[in-house]
């Protein structure tokens, strides 16, 4: 159906339907009590009822409040309590979100309505309430199991990330912090990291040294997987379970565990500088503020360590996947194991991991643990709040929970949603599974 | 096919095939085996180990994690990372199971929304999220509670549901005709054809959502600032060198549970991490 037709629809309804719906289009509720639906239309009444006295309490003030962000600033000296932006926005948020469920609530009783008349209309009786509270728990199974998970997506993942949209278009953070008011700055933040000197220079070097990371960890991890794969599934290669365990091992120590041992490791009083002071020379600081590049390599490999291990289980299992036939055409026409390796093993691994590439890439993208572990918390000359290791995700965690600058910070984890979202609409839209959802079964 | 037979060039290919594969399982084992040591080191400081080993051995280390609680209370942090990871598994299992067994078994007009947006709310650093969550939980005085926890890393369960649709996917629709056909509400299905169905991936699923709060340290560090409600990894990440023997021995005794476990299901962990990588 089309936009004009549903508009069409819509103009028919409003016009020529009888008495109840247009009721119910005004006041919840009132079609359904002159159906004689008693119980229902109390019901709808009685939000419609609550939701007139919300928006008089508090839903105005709170949409006002979400617009000026607060007028009175508070004054100790004076002992006047002031407006409070932070939770301003937070209220001004909840309001707008109570307004959406209100409307779907309303367009639901309406079609309820309209329902009920063409159920009159074809002179049938109207099920009872108990029939119908079967069919919901029977037929619309699907609304009732996912009730739940969609409502705490909704409150622990959809707020926080709209309540973050919202600061990133805000000076909120730095000095600026409750009880001073805060203010909407439209894409000020977005401009200071574009443009202004120390935080775009900041912005700039940890962005490429960023796409650098992603792209020599996620090769190195997959190929390293893959080879190590391809190893244990030689056939000379016996007591495969005795040597997967040791990969698995590292799998399923935790991470932190990993990291942080490694930074014990590398740190000045670890084993590898043991022996190199023992060996007469002097300390290393692996990790320390001017390590430069050794600080990074120690990352890849660390990186290495701790990943490798996944990507050779996932690898393994595609092995496991080919085609057994192919191998033994290819040595009957006289193809030697290498041959084979590139034409058959390498395209086939590649072809079902490319989307797992392509999320991995993501993964460490994003991948907050490894630098903060190795050395978080330092911060370079050059650098605004980071370090020449630091990822945008660190950086993003150094501005927003360590310094206060949520705004910012705000707008810097927006632009690492849209990197990232680029990425991902490639992988989603092209991954077989989500075009042909339903081939498999 | 007979040793002796075997070639001049597929013997060197073994050898050097093992060589390597000694040497990678090396790399994976040592800094392990380097831990565990440790933990058994009879001074607590990094400084006092002899590169990589101790100089004398002792249970010391073990037994002051439980009893010298005064400044590092191990005990109390493994509670709490035990009710922590325990709530918001099992709370967890439930919510993404029926997501996925929802999405996988039921045509209906909102699907194709619902998948859409769970991709792009996938596509959000986890971590952009998280800021906002502390600020709100500060705003709201929720920060320094355990459950809160829980709720944050239950709520968030259903989003990772694509390996569980992958599997619910691959069970034949015809069972659930049949049982239609019987009169078999829906409800009764779930509990009677799907779930005993799939017991591998509710395992899997489970030790995934048990295993995520077990080790993260992000959100923890976050909104736990109270010393006596730290988990395991916010303590473990608060010792500095010279509880290098409290950290090892600290860390070997979180890990070795979890290893345990993810060797007794190996099975199901590569058939979950494939059958999510493929339909993925």
């Amino acid at each position: 159906m089309n936009i004009k037709e549903k508009l069409k629809k819509i103009k028919d309804i409003l016009l020529h339907s009888p008495l109840p719906v247009k009721c119910s289009i005004c006041i919840m509720g009132t079609g359904q009590l002159l159906y004689k639906q008693w119980l229902k239309g109390i019901t709808y009444l009685a939000i419609f009822g609550a939701m007139i006295a919300y928006m008089v309490m508090y839903g105005v003030t709170d949409i006002k409040g979400f617009i000026t962000l607060g007028t009175t600033q508070a004054e100790p000296w004076l002992g006047t309590t002031g407006d409070d932006s932070v939770l301003m926005m937070l209220r001004g948020l909840l309001t707008f979100i109570i307004i959406i469920v209100f409307l779907t609530v309303h367009i639901s009783n309406i079609k309820d309505t309209l329902n009920i008349m063409n159920i009159l209309k074809s002179g049938k009786k109207i099920p009872s309430l108990r029939k119908r509270f079967g069919y919901i728990m029977d037929k619309k199974f699907y609304v009732v199991a996912l009730a739940v998970p969609v409502i705490g997506v909704l409150v622990f993942n959809i707020i926080p990330i709209l309540f973050m949209i919202i600061i990133s278009f805000t000076n909120y953070g730095g000095d600026i912090v409750p009880p001073k008011l805060v203010d909407w700055i439209g894409f000020g933040n977005f401009v200071k990291i574009f443009g202004l000197s120390e935080i775009k220079q900041t912005f700039v070097k940890i962005l490429s040294w960023n796409v650098v990371w992603a792209v020599i960890a996620t090769f190195l991890n997959y190929f390293g997987g893959l080879a190590l794969a391809l190893l244990l599934n030689k056939k000379c290669v016996k007591g495969k379970t005795f040597w997967r365990a040791f990969p698995i091992l590292a799998y399923a120590v935790p991470g932190f565990i990993t990291l942080l041992a490694f930074k014990f490791m590398f740190s000045y009083g670890g084993p590898i500088n043991y022996y190199i002071t023992s060996a007469g020379a002097n300390a290393v600081g692996f990790l320390d503020i001017d390590a430069g590049i050794t600080a990074k390599v120690i990352g890849l490999l660390v990186n290495a360590w701790i990943s490798i291990p996944t990507s050779m289980l996932l690898a393994t299992g595609m092995l496991s996947n080919i085609n057994t036939e192919l191998y033994e055409a290819a040595s009957i026409d006289g193809a030697s194991s290498w041959i084979q390796f590139r034409k058959i093993t390498l395209p086939f691994v590649i072809f079902a991991t490319t989307p797992v590439l392509i999320t991995s890439f993501i993964g460490n993208f994003n991948n907050f643990g490894v630098f903060y572990f190795l050395r978080g918390g330092l911060y370079m000359d050059g650098y605004f709040l980071a370090s020449d290791t630091d990822l945008l995700i660190n950086w993003l965690y150094n501005l927003s929970i360590d310094n206060n600058y949520y705004g910012i910070g705000a707008a810097v984890s927006l632009i690492i949603f849209i990197i990232t979202s680029i990425f991902s609409l490639i992988v989603y839209i092209n991954s077989s599974a989500y075009k042909k959802e339903d081939t498999f079964r | 096919m007979k040793k002796n037979k075997m070639s001049k060039s597929k013997k060197i290919d073994a050898v050097i095939t093992y060589t390597i594969l000694i040497a990678v399982c090396f790399v994976f084992f040592f800094p392990v085996l380097w831990l565990i040591m440790a933990s058994f080191s009879k001074s607590g400081s990094i400084y006092d180990l002899n590169g990589f080993f101790p100089k004398s051995y002792s249970l010391g280390g073990y037994i002051k994690l439980f009893t010298d609680t005064n400044m590092y209370d191990y005990p109390n942090w493994i509670k709490n990372t035990l009710f922590v990871s325990i709530g918001s598994s099992v709370i967890g299992t439930t919510l993404v199971i029926l997501t996925a067994y929802t999405i996988s078994r039921f045509q209906f007009k909102s699907k194709k929304v619902l998948m859409k947006s769970t991709l792009i709310l996938n596509m959000f650093p986890s971590f952009m999220g998280m800021t906002a969550v502390y600020l709100l939980m500060v705003n709201f005085g929720l920060i320094n509670q355990l459950w809160s926890l829980i709720l944050i890393y239950a709520a968030g369960a259903p989003m990772g549901y694509l390996v569980q649709k992958g599997y619910f996917d691959t069970i034949s629709n015809s069972i659930y005709e049949a049982a239609r056909m019987d009169g078999a509400s829906n409800f009764r299905i779930f509990l009677r054809i799907t779930l005993p169905l799939s017991k591998p991936i509710i395992v899997y699923t489970a030790l995934t959502s048990f295993a995520w709060p077990w080790s993260d340290f992000i959100l923890p560090n976050l909104l736990l600032k109270k010393k006596d409600m730290w988990t395991v990894a916010v303590g473990l990440m608060h010792l500095d060198e010279t509880q290098f023997t409290r950290f090892a021995a600290g860390s070997i005794f979180i890990a070795v549970p979890i290893v345990i476990l993810y060797f007794c299901l190996s099975k199901f962990l590569v058939q979950g991490v494939s059958a999510g990588a493929v339909k993925e």
